[in-house]
């Protein structure tokens, strides 16, 4: 976006200079032409800001790398290699959808941040970077490239920097987190801001769902979780925050974890208490026959903050 | 489960990438309840029946998760 507006600005500017110095002497002609360059070069600036866009992979990986958080925060990174946020490609069978289907492209060239959409929550520092880079990401995951896949995930800067405000955009080389700031040497960890809004539900409902997102060249439906918690546990009168439940503690493994089966299973008993009602009695359909029945009553109420299940 | 359509016709489809529109929502939302009643004829024959009623949860086909069991016995004979 910022090329293609610095080229009208440019072929305005050229436009705009021939008009002008048509009759005008050639010194202030020179000097009208280098004011313009100035301008650009000035204007140019302002627009892309201090951050450049990643244009490889590699470097997306890089700018996105948890491990330095790993050195102090060593419990909760442990937690999160068990999340499903450290592994938000794997086992979601994305190859199927490059391959056939709405999304599919002929090669992984093609693959661009409008027509591969799931990377908007999947990835969504991918937002940042070029489309060379989700060529890139598309070719890795239909060759199975698995170490590189291990890479892309839901980073602690995706939460902490990209999605920790609203209200203004993050600032650059800030942490943000739930709680009160604290101080840091600055050689050694960037500067930490509180944020409340990441105690707030609407935090995780950034990628949660909320129905269906049309702003890509073809339409997807994936979670509506965030919708249903919305739309269906707030007007019943819930109170909880996504956090409450699925970050106790502070609990960065973000539970559910489907790889844990007893705990899963633990968690819908939870939230999913049922009673169960029998009657035994002889029916008499006719006046010498009796029947034996059973009547069994089921109720099952949910106790969850949102939809079970979705998908 | 929330059931989808393409929103081109009243077929259930699966898939992020086709889904677009809830055409049916058998889920449980929050707060609320789900019941059913099944009546079962026995044989005239049977004095007791075992009952076993299973709650699960079946992220795919085949891939369940067990999340209530509950076992009672009846007696369907005259006391």
């Amino acid at each position: 976006m910022d090329e293609k507006m610095n080229h009208s600005l440019f072929t305005f500017s050229r436009s705009l200079l021939h008009g002008i110095c048509l009759n005008e002497k050639r010194h202030r002609l020179i000097s009208f032409n280098a004011f313009i360059v100035s301008f650009i070069l000035i204007f140019s600036t302002l627009c892309s800001g201090s951050d450049q866009k990643p244009d490889t992979l590699k470097q997306l990986i890089d700018m996105y790398d948890p491990t330095s958080c790993q050195e102090c925060h060593e419990e909760i990174y442990a937690q999160w290699q068990n999340s499903h946020h450290a592994r938000s490609i794997t086992g979601i069978f994305m190859d199927r959808y490059l391959k056939k289907g709405p999304l599919s492209v002929k090669n992984p060239e093609e693959a661009t941040q409008k027509n591969f959409p799931c990377f908007k929550c999947h990835l969504p520092q991918l937002e940042k970077a070029t489309d060379g880079v989700a060529a890139e990401i598309a070719a890795v995951i239909l060759n199975n490239d698995k170490t590189t896949i291990q890479k892309l995930n839901i980073s602690c800067m995706v939460c902490h920097q990209d999605k920790g405000v609203v209200h203004g955009l993050p600032e650059s080389n800030v942490m943000y987190g739930p709680k009160a700031e604290k101080e840091y040497p600055e050689e050694e960890h960037m500067r930490v801001k509180k944020s409340p809004f990441m105690k707030q539900a609407a935090m995780c409902g950034q990628c949660h769902g909320l129905g269906p997102i049309f702003e890509f060249e073809h339409p997807i439906q994936c979670a509506t979780l965030y919708g249903s918690y919305l739309h269906a546990y707030i007007p019943t009168g819930g109170s909880n925050t996504c956090q409450d439940c699925h970050m106790k503690k502070a609990d960065h493994t973000c539970p559910p974890n489907f790889n844990d089966r007893k705990d899963v299973s633990e968690r819908l008993r939870q939230a999913l208490p049922m009673e169960v009602n029998t009657l035994a009695y002889r029916f008499q359909p006719t006046e010498n026959r009796f029947v034996p029945m059973i009547v069994l009553k089921t109720k099952i109420t949910s106790t969850a903050g949102h939809r079970i299940p979705d998908g | 489960m929330p059931q989808s359509t393409a929103s081109l016709d009243n077929t259930m489809v699966y898939g992020p990438d086709i889904k677009l529109g809830i055409i049916r929502d058998t889920s449980i939302q929050p707060f609320m309840s789900k019941e059913e009643l099944f009546e079962i004829k026995m044989p005239e024959t049977i004095k007791k029946v075992d009952i076993e009623i299973n709650l699960t949860y079946q992220l795919r086909p085949g891939d369940i998760y067990p999340i209530h069991r509950i076992v009672k016995q009846i007696s369907v004979e005259n006391p």
